[in-house]
């Protein structure tokens, strides 16, 4: 069996499971849940919860693979769903958790201007852990944090990130530079406290 | 190129997105300014610092309580269903019966009343049912009814069509209202 696996690509796993093979839906559950997981862990930043998100995202797989149509990438495909789902999930643990991280005013200007006292020896030691990114990732806007989870955290393309996000490649490329610019703000951020 | 314009083209610079013109204008630019060489260098370390996070697996009995998920809705979808038709059990029976009550009505109506021309039996006389009183049946009205039911009832002698389809009417009505 698997060796029988490794020749399905995922959209013919799909196929298979739409034609009623459920050891298909099996085998995209393994090569799935868990590159899911990574993903919406970093976006909601709570294990129970993702998991939560990435059952549901798989159980929509099981009850409408039929939606899908070979027109799209299946990682695409199942990446969207993960998304939306995570993001309404991420709104309902807002509205209970309540919890700010205080003096991190957001001006929504387009580009940060240089500033003048901008000290080069506080970046070259630049070893931030993986807790102050989180909680930076956690601060990020939620249009900035999904495509800087997608692009650095799940190597997408601009294009894959574009389909997922049903936004245009410039609009990609544009938030993933002006995310990237929010995040290295945030952590200085973080850091000077 | 100032430092403003090198921020808006430091994410294509990193992801080498730059024409051969452009790159070596941020080139010079960072070579020249600490600042920017600086913010490159730290966004780099950030964003490798990102790609490198550590992953986290789904506990090992992620497969099966998703399984057990799955089972269940196709339970619940069963179950809805059968739910559905106890609501619905009894006014299916209620109508299948008004429906039962009507067809024979029709069958009835069908079969006495309209092969007899319109002056030869006067439809009360159906329910009046005087035994002496003999109805010739047409011809079509005999190819209507079923052997048994003339076996049955008419024993020896031509078939009395209304008399049968009558008494078969009464039944169903007795029927329903059991
Ligand atoms: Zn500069």
């Amino acid at each position: 069996m698997d060796r029988e696996k490794i020749k399905y690509t995922d959209e013919e796993l799909v196929k298979r499971f739409q034609e009623g093979d459920e050891r298909a839906y099996i085998e995209l559950v393994k090569r799935y849940k868990d590159r899911l997981l990574n993903f919406v862990y970093r976006y909601l930043n709570s294990f129970e919860q993702s998991e939560d998100v990435v059952q549901d995202t798989l159980m929509k797989l099981y009850t409408s693979a039929h939606m899908y149509r070979e027109i799209a990438k299946f990682s695409t495909w199942i990446f969207t769903i993960a998304a939306n789902l995570a993001k309404s999930e991420l709104r309902r643990l807002k509205r209970r958790r309540v919890i700010s991280i205080h003096s991190m005013g957001f001006d929504d200007k387009e580009y940060e201007i240089p500033s003048e006292d901008y000290d080069p020896a506080k970046e070259t030691t630049s070893n931030y852990g993986e807790k102050q990114i989180q909680q930076a990732i956690d601060t990020l806007p939620d249009q900035f944090k999904t495509v800087i989870i997608l692009r650095e955290v799940q190597q997408l393309s601009y294009e894959e990130i574009s389909q997922i996000l049903g936004i245009s490649i410039g609009t990609v490329k544009s938030r993933i530079n002006r995310g990237r610019l929010r995040l290295q703000k945030l952590l200085k951020e973080l850091k000077e406290q | 190129m100032d430092c403003y314009s090198f921020d808006r083209i430091i994410s294509d610079y990193i992801d080498a997105n730059l024409n051969v013109k452009l790159r070596q204008e941020a080139n010079e630019h960072i070579e020249a300014c600490p600042r920017c060489r600086e913010k490159l260098a730290d966004l780099k370390s950030i964003l490798s610092k990102l790609s490198s996070m550590p992953t986290c697996k789904t506990r090992s009995d992620f497969e099966s309580r998703l399984m057990d998920r799955i089972n269940q809705t196709k339970e619940q979808k069963e179950s809805r269903f059968i739910r559905m038709f106890q609501d619905y059990s009894r006014p299916i029976s209620v109508v299948a019966a008004v429906m039962l009550l009507v067809a024979t009505s029709i069958f009835v109506y069908t079969s006495v009343v309209i092969p007899n021309s319109p002056d030869s039996i006067p439809s009360a006389e159906i329910r009046s049912m005087e035994p002496n009183k003999s109805i010739t049946p047409p011809a079509t009205a005999i190819a209507n009814v079923k052997p048994t039911l003339v076996n049955a009832n008419n024993v020896g002698s031509l078939p009395d069509t209304n008399k049968v389809e009558t008494q078969n009417y009464n039944n169903q009505i007795m029927m329903v209202n059991e």
